[in-house]
């Protein structure tokens, strides 16, 4: 009995409460790892074991990132609470499986390094490391980051002409049909995790049974996406369209996975619904009115980028505060959950509403001002034309376009370039004046660069020469293809001939000499690639001139060429 | 069944079958009883005896000062040995009267004599309350007969006898209700004869099927008293999430239950307020849990108020292991001890003594954000933006976002992953904003009293000009 004394010699002494849950951080995100599981797996059946490399690479490239600061720093270390774990996972997830290993990896050190622990580590970063190192792979390392490497695709039912090696989402955008059942269960092409909604939905459950998310903001932000797509989707409340939209697109494991993560989403209760609203209109905005057909890692970081300013204005009314003082009754509550819905109703539809109606206003005037700018490329190469008809206007005409192509895809002369249109400049009379061929060439450094060639025929000869080249689009390297805009370079096409000796089109030649002679470009200095891209352009413009000059529309083009020596002469 | 509930809260390991089972026993001690002036909430009592003075158990020994005060009453006979600073359960000595006991426990005359109290006025029944010194014998230690002086009688509609014990390990409510639920049905008669509109619930938290069972047993054929049950969750017995549970209202820090018709007491209080008018008896005793895995024989035991918790202790046989530490009441809102040598007081519920220490065990890490504090806060509050504000020493920013609705129940801090001490921030944030009041206040009154010293010598002097000119 006289125990008491020894036992208690140095009793702890700390403020209330004495009791502390069992949860850990380190549990919380172990749970999360093994939510990831299922898609995990399901990503090594279907795109095989290199999928599982990719993972580990990723996951070992965060682990030892973090080490290696927080060991260089002098800070303690603390991998053991497994959030790299959990930041690797969800990077190595949204990889595509056959990504060469060092881009996870170098994704894994950026995030880990740059968004994580320079911003203080565990707690303090204000974006989802995972996300914002997706996003700068994505930036960085476009073609690899959106090879999906898809051959066939057996989960599409219907074909769409020049939709191939997209992603399912992209398929629908381009106005394909998929199946639903290879959507749910992830027989599709995509990132390694996103793909199996069935293997996604069963992690979401041990998260949300285990108490480590709550449905707020999944259920708003997939709420949110479905109501902007039958709102703006352009098909309404058709039920598959609508699923597929929200099965594909990596949205499930965005909105369980990512949308959910603690450090970077809101902590009060009202806060985390608009968030999810938030960035399902972001999604559905990228998804319907952008680029590309995936918007979900996007929406998520400019969502976390908010978090504070949505948090500052949706802290809760307090127990007994404000609105509880006014009501008596128990259905308070729900009252007030209520209003919340239908507040949160509201904002998704005015805002949607706005967006589209933006859209809508914006649509027309968008059109016509490409076309006023196409118009007025027309009216610079071949000016004075009382009317430019488009190829689609001479059946003869658009079949020779069309076998110039598949001569040109099949003999490779000119690399992979396009003819797009050939367009008719005619008089007030309906006398040909001229042609402006449209062309891409697929080959530049940067993308597509797409040009239109002018041609008219010489005031003194006769003989169809081009009146110069303008760009439709390119995106070359800054101070060196972009060059290619500058006169120095685009004025040498200016009154070469369209055809060579023995009536066939002129093929132009790119030097690096310096000295160009008749048939020659001068390179741009440092951008061969941009230089042949096009020169090769105009060589196949000269060819759709040539095949157009020596059809039906040849006599016209002639009586017109004489009647403006013609007028030279008088 | 359908249990009512609050929004909120959490569920804590809650280790009552340790001493659920284990009937009340009586425990008395010999040697010296310590009487703390102030053992509630309110201006301390003034001793109103000496030091050589006899008393005997059921006299009056503090005298109540103001309104909001309660007067303390001896629970032996003996001799007053000293009247002084003694150190108390929350660390600090406050002014106590300690008496030497004879071992007799002679009562004074009268006590224990039944009362016909169905007969008594409204002002019988407040004063015996007032007279037997009984305030809230659930931890806060509100004086009860001003609780049952509510501005309007006849607005209070509920008069909640609050049996829901929800902090984890203590039993001795639920004990009360298993062997004296007879008194609580008749100490509750006896309030509600103070508000005829009111209706008696008795709510216990549904962890204990048994007493709800008995309880409803008893209640059988009283029109104006109904058992509740009440979901098991930490902290359904707070007064403010018990109001709400039971009928739906809201009150906030600067209300009191009876604003919304609603008056709230712990059984242990009506067993009390039962026995002071129809048994003469004033507040003398307290059934406290003596538990925790350190203790040898986790029992119920009724102790006289001024007992040394040493003395219970060693009266259950003293500890099996090593201990770590030692909780005076329960382990979400109970004080941790250094010294046993402290006495049970009006408002104590238990002494829980523990192998381990799981504050010191488990290490803080960084607030992930996870927002299961924000989630679990009875309060509807944000504590890590309140932890923000108040590490900052921004104290307006924590009043901004409620600071001051806060009741330091624990609930955040015993969810977090991190283990952040959140409560002891707020503990400490609060502290530091009544300081502030009060001391705005002392100088606003500073203030004021020198603008009127101004203006009455200013008066005087017109008034002195004045008689001069006459």
């Amino acid at each position: 009995m006289n125990n008491i004394e020894f036992t208690l010699e140095k009793p702890h002494v700390s403020a209330s409460p004495h009791q502390r849950t069992e949860v850990t951080t380190a549990r919380l995100m172990t749970d999360v790892c093994i939510a990831m599981l299922p898609a995990l797996f399901w990503g090594v059946y279907h795109f095989g074991m290199y999928s599982l490399l990719v993972t580990a690479a990723t996951v070992l490239a965060c682990v030892v990132s973090e080490y290696a600061f927080e060991y260089f720093m002098g800070k303690p270390i603390t991998v053991k609470d497994m959030s790299a774990v959990v930041t690797g996972m969800i990077l190595a997830l949204n990889m595509p499986p056959y990504i060469p290993l060092w881009i996870p990896m170098l994704g894994g050190v950026f995030a880990i390094i740059v968004v994580k622990q320079l911003y203080g580590g565990l707690g303090q970063n204000f974006m989802n490391p995972a996300l914002a190192a997706r996003c700068f792979l994505l930036i960085s390392f476009a073609r690899q980051m959106t090879d999906f490497s898809v051959e066939s695709m057996p989960w599409a039912t219907t074909v769409v002409d020049g939709v191939s090696g997209a992603t399912p989402l992209a398929y629908i955008k381009a106005g394909g049909e998929v199946d639903i059942t290879s959507l749910l269960v992830g027989n599709i092409p995509g990132t390694i995790g996103e793909v199996s909604v069935i293997a996604l939905l069963i992690g979401a459950a041990y998260l949300l049974i285990r108490g480590v998310i709550t449905l707020r903001i999944p259920a708003s932000y997939i709420l949110t996406v479905l109501v902007f797509t039958a709102f703006f989707g352009g098909r309404g409340l058709d039920p598959y369209y609508l699923l597929c939209e929200i099965c594909a697109g990596g949205l499930i494991f965005g909105a369980f996975f990512m949308a959910t993560d603690y450090v970077t989403g809101p902590l009060t209760p009202n806060g985390q619904i608009i968030y999810g609203i938030i960035i399902g209109i972001l999604t559905g905005l990228f998804r319907l009115f952008g680029g590309s057909a995936e918007g979900v890692s996007y929406a998520i970081i400019l969502g976390n980028v908010l978090c504070p300013l949505i948090e500052k204005y949706t802290v809760p009314t307090a127990f007994g505060k404000g609105k509880y003082q006014k009501s008596k009754t128990r259905s308070a509550e729900s009252k007030l959950n209520n209003m919340v819905v239908v507040k949160t109703f509201a904002i998704t539809l005015v805002s949607g509403v706005l967006l589209g109606g933006v859209y809508v206003l914006t649509k027309d005037p968008i059109d016509k001002a490409n076309e006023a700018a196409l118009y007025s490329a027309y009216e610079e190469l071949v000016p004075g034309a009382d009317k430019y008809v488009d190829m689609s206007e001479s059946e003869a005409l658009a079949a020779a376009v069309e076998n110039i192509n598949a001569e040109l895809s099949e003999s490779g002369v000119y690399g992979d370039v396009t003819v797009n249109n050939v367009v008719t400049a005619t008089d007030g009379s309906g006398n040909v004046m001229g042609y402006v061929v449209d062309v891409t060439d697929h080959e530049g450094y940067g993308g597509d660069i797409q040009i239109t060639v002018g041609y008219m025929p010489d005031g003194d000869t006769g003989e169809i020469k081009s009146t110069g080249i303008s760009f439709l689009a390119i995106a070359e390297t800054a101070g060196l293809g972009m060059k290619a805009e500058e006169p120095q370079f685009k004025d040498q096409f200016t009154g070469k001939p369209a055809m060579a000796e023995g009536d066939a089109p002129l093929a132009l030649t790119v030097t690096k000499s310096g000295e160009a002679g008749d048939t020659e470009i001068d390179a741009i200095s440092g951008a061969t690639i941009t230089s042949n891209a096009v020169t090769n352009a105009v060589n196949a413009a000269n060819m759709a001139v040539h095949a157009a000059v020596s059809s039906d529309a040849s006599a016209v083009f002639t009586a017109a060429s004489a009647e403006s020596s013609e007028g030279g002469n008088e | 069944m359908n249990s009512a509930t609050f929004k909120g809260g959490t569920h804590p390991f809650e280790g009552k079958s340790l001493s659920e089972n284990s009937e009340i026993r009586f425990a008395e001690f010999s040697g010296d009883y310590v009487f703390p002036m102030s053992q509630h909430i309110g201006a301390p009592a003034k001793p109103c005896v000496n030091v050589g003075d006899h008393v005997l158990a059921g006299q009056k020994i503090g005298e109540a000062q103001g309104f909001i005060s309660a007067d303390v009453i001896s629970s032996v006979s003996g001799t007053v040995k000293k009247v002084e600073p003694r150190m108390q359960v929350s660390g600090q000595p406050q002014m106590s009267v300690v008496i030497e006991s004879d071992g007799k426990f002679e009562t004074v005359s009268g006590i224990g004599e039944m009362n016909d109290w169905q007969s008594f006025s409204k002002d019988d029944i407040r004063k015996a309350v007032k007279d037997a010194g009984i305030t809230g014998m659930g931890g806060a230690g509100f004086p009860t007969y001003v609780k049952l002086m509510p501005k309007d009688d006849e607005a209070i509609d509920y008069f909640i006898a609050n049996g829901s014990e929800c902090e984890p390990y203590l039993t001795s409510d639920y004990r009360l209700m298993m062997e004296e639920g007879e008194k609580i049905v008749a100490g509750l008669k006896i309030c509600l004869m103070l508000f005829p509109n009111a209706k008696g619930v008795v709510a216990i938290e549904d962890n204990k099927p048994k007493a709800i069972a008995h309880m409803t047993e008893l209640c059988k054929g009283e029109q104006r008293i109904e058992v509740r049950a009440l979901k098991t969750k930490y902290p359904e017995g707070g007064e403010r999430q018990l109001i709400n549970a039971v009928t739906g209202r809201y009150i906030n820090s600067s209300m009191l239950p009876a604003d919304v018709g609603a008056i709230v007491d712990n059984v242990a209080t009506i067993i009390a307020i039962y026995e002071a008018v129809a048994l003469s008896t004033p507040l003398m005793e307290k059934v406290i849990t003596i538990t925790g895995d350190a203790v040898a024989e986790p029992s119920n035991l009724r102790v006289r108020i001024g007992s040394s918790y040493k003395d219970a202790l060693l009266f259950v046989g003293g500890l099996k292991k090593e201990a770590k530490k030692v909780i005076c009441g329960g382990p979400m809102m109970g004080q941790a001890l250094f010294d046993l040598d402290v006495p049970v007081t009006k408002p104590s519920s238990a002494l829980c003594v523990f192998e381990h220490d799981e504050v010191a065990e488990k290490p803080t890490t960084p607030c992930i954000r996870c927002a299961r504090c924000v989630n679990a806060c009875p309060e509807f509050l944000v504590p890590p933006m309140m932890v923000k504000a108040a590490t900052n020493g921004d104290l307006e920013g924590f009043e901004a976002l409620n600071g001051m609705e806060c009741m330091e129940c624990g609930t955040c801090s015993y969810v977090c992953p991190a283990r952040r001490p959140l409560t002891q921030i707020f503990k400490q944030a609060r502290k530091m904003v009544m300081n502030k009041r009060r001391v705005e206040a002392a100088e606003k009154r500073q203030r004021e009293e020198l603008e009127r010293i101004a203006s009455e010598a200013a008066e005087a002097a017109r008034a002195a000009a004045l008689e001069r000119l006459k």
